[in-house]
């Protein structure tokens, strides 16, 4: 199986030819922007951005339009749980107001603040996914490690994080071999014609030898990973890290403003909290 | 033999950092695709797996990484958002049931007894308690803000879906691992420096 979303060869485009640095800098602080913002002034610009972001990057939009579906759908799911759990959560995040829009029971209803808390945080979740898929198109591991290591990360754990990242594949490939291995012996994994619990046994099937063959990997990789001589200095510097082009100092500008804007934002928010938690034009 | 401190902190060579990398992207594809949604943003997932593996073999600490670095890919790729919270609630879990070799149990060496797996289900029991009845919902208020109901109930149904996994599904690995790799018992490796950064 060829993964379509983790590129090892750096692109071309705008994006893509930034330095690790940048992309993880500007990642990481709209991550903090992200969370901060349970509010649709500030996330709309920023899903306009992903949507920009995304174009520009020029994907697969095939496998991504998939990609897309499943996460609104899981969300949607989530969502729906969430209003099942507490019908009633939007007059919490909306300071206290509870219009009722349609009663089926007492406890059971949906309230225009509910409804209003939901779409925020579906649309919260669909930018954030937005946006990681901006960065993990964009990035290679190796840049993901120069990026980390540039944010004062130790660079072994850098090193996780790229080798992890370039794993990823590599275990997609080895599920489906060892799938259809065991197709060939007689193991039926259709969903269509098996039921849950068989599933979910055959899961653990497949399970064991993926995790056998993966650890036993470890003594390759790492026997070639010595031989180059890593960990033998206190620290690195990285071949993929190129010098930093006018995109990088426009982009510079852009993610320190964001983060001061982001620190004043929260600390606003702490010294005094505005009437209702999230905001809400109807009230 | 390992030192105290080195079973629980791991040793840091190339190895480790290996293994500790392959063990975070197993976690996030797993997490991602080999699970079952029981509740919102819960899965009965097989992921947990993972960090009692690299704990047995390279100590609780990698355990721990493995496991926070593998939800923090698993955010990435999963697309429910980023609950850092949860994160460091993994990584305590992961830390917990990584702490086999400090009661004897050594896949490396084929050593895993009925004694080691009684111990082991309940570090389950009381690692899931701590992680996601204590760790994440305090991680939820100082980073989030509320939310605490949902997460409660989240808690409830991660803690209750890992442990069945971590019970069901880990012991009979782990049983596998060891008697696979009890074959090379006879055979001794020599004590090699082995170098601590």
């Amino acid at each position: 199986m060829k993964s379509p979303l983790l590129n090892l060869i750096p692109g071309d485009t705008y994006i893509h030819k930034l330095t690790g640095k940048t992309k993880v800098r500007t990642f990481v602080i709209l991550l903090i922007y992200i969370i901060m913002s349970f509010d649709l002034r500030l996330l709309l610009p920023l899903f306009i951005a992903g949507i920009i972001g995304l174009v520009s990057l020029r994907p697969e939009w095939k496998t991504l339009r998939y990609f897309f579906i499943v996460v609104a759908a899981v969300n949607l799911l989530n969502i729906v749980l969430f209003w099942l759990v507490n019908p009633d959560i939007g007059t919490f995040w909306c300071g206290g107001s509870r219009t009722v829009l349609i009663s089926f029971t007492k406890k059971l209803f949906i309230s225009l603040e509910t409804l209003w808390y939901l779409s925020i945080r579906f649309f919260k979740m669909i930018t954030s996914f937005l946006i990681s898929m901006v960065f993990i198109l964009s990035i290679t591991p190796s840049e993901l490690a120069a990026g980390l290591y540039s944010i004062k990360v130790p660079y072994k754990i850098c090193t996780i994080f790229s080798i992890a990242f370039r794993y990823i594949p590599d275990i997609g490939r080895d599920y489906e071999n060892i799938k259809i291995s065991m197709q060939a012996r007689g193991v039926e994994l259709d969903p269509k014609k098996v039921p849950l619990i068989d599933r979910i046994k055959q899961n653990v099937l497949i399970l064991v030898p993926l995790i056998i063959t993966s650890f036993d990997r470890v003594g390759n990789i790492s026997n070639a990973m010595d031989l180059r001589g890593y960990g033998r200095g206190k620290t690195r510097t990285y071949y993929s890290e190129h010098e930093e082009g006018r995109a990088d100092k426009i982009f510079k500008v852009f993610y320190m403003g964001l983060l001061v804007f982001s620190a004043i934002w929260i600390v606003s928010r702490i010294i005094s909290p505005p009437p209702s938690k999230m905001w809400y034009p109807f009230s | 033999m390992k030192s105290t401190s080195q079973k629980i902190l791991g040793v840091w060579n190339t190895k480790t950092v290996v293994a500790v990398a392959i063990g975070a992207a197993l976690f996030g594809v797993l997490m991602n695709y080999g699970g079952i949604p029981v509740f919102t943003n819960t899965k009965l997932t097989t992921a947990m797996i993972i960090p009692v593996i690299v704990g047995a073999m390279f100590g609780a600490l990698p355990a721990a990484i493995a496991c926070a670095v593998g939800n923090l890919i698993a955010d990435l790729i999963g697309g429910w958002g980023y609950w850092f919270d949860w994160s460091i609630g993994n990584g305590v879990l992961g830390f917990i049931v990584g702490l086999l070799p400090l009661y004897g149990a050594n896949i490396d060496e084929g050593i895993f007894k009925p004694v080691h797996a009684i111990i082991y289900a309940v570090a389950c029991v009381i690692g899931n308690a701590l992680a996601f009845g204590v760790i994440t919902p305090i991680m939820t208020t100082l980073f989030y803000g509320g939310e605490l109901e949902v997460t409660f109930l989240q808690a409830m149904a991660a803690g209750l879906s890992n442990t069945l996994v971590l019970v069901v599904i880990g012991i009979p690995i782990l049983i596998i691992l060891a008697r696979r790799n009890a074959r090379s018992t006879d055979l001794k490796l020599e004590e090699k420096e082995e170098q601590n950064i």
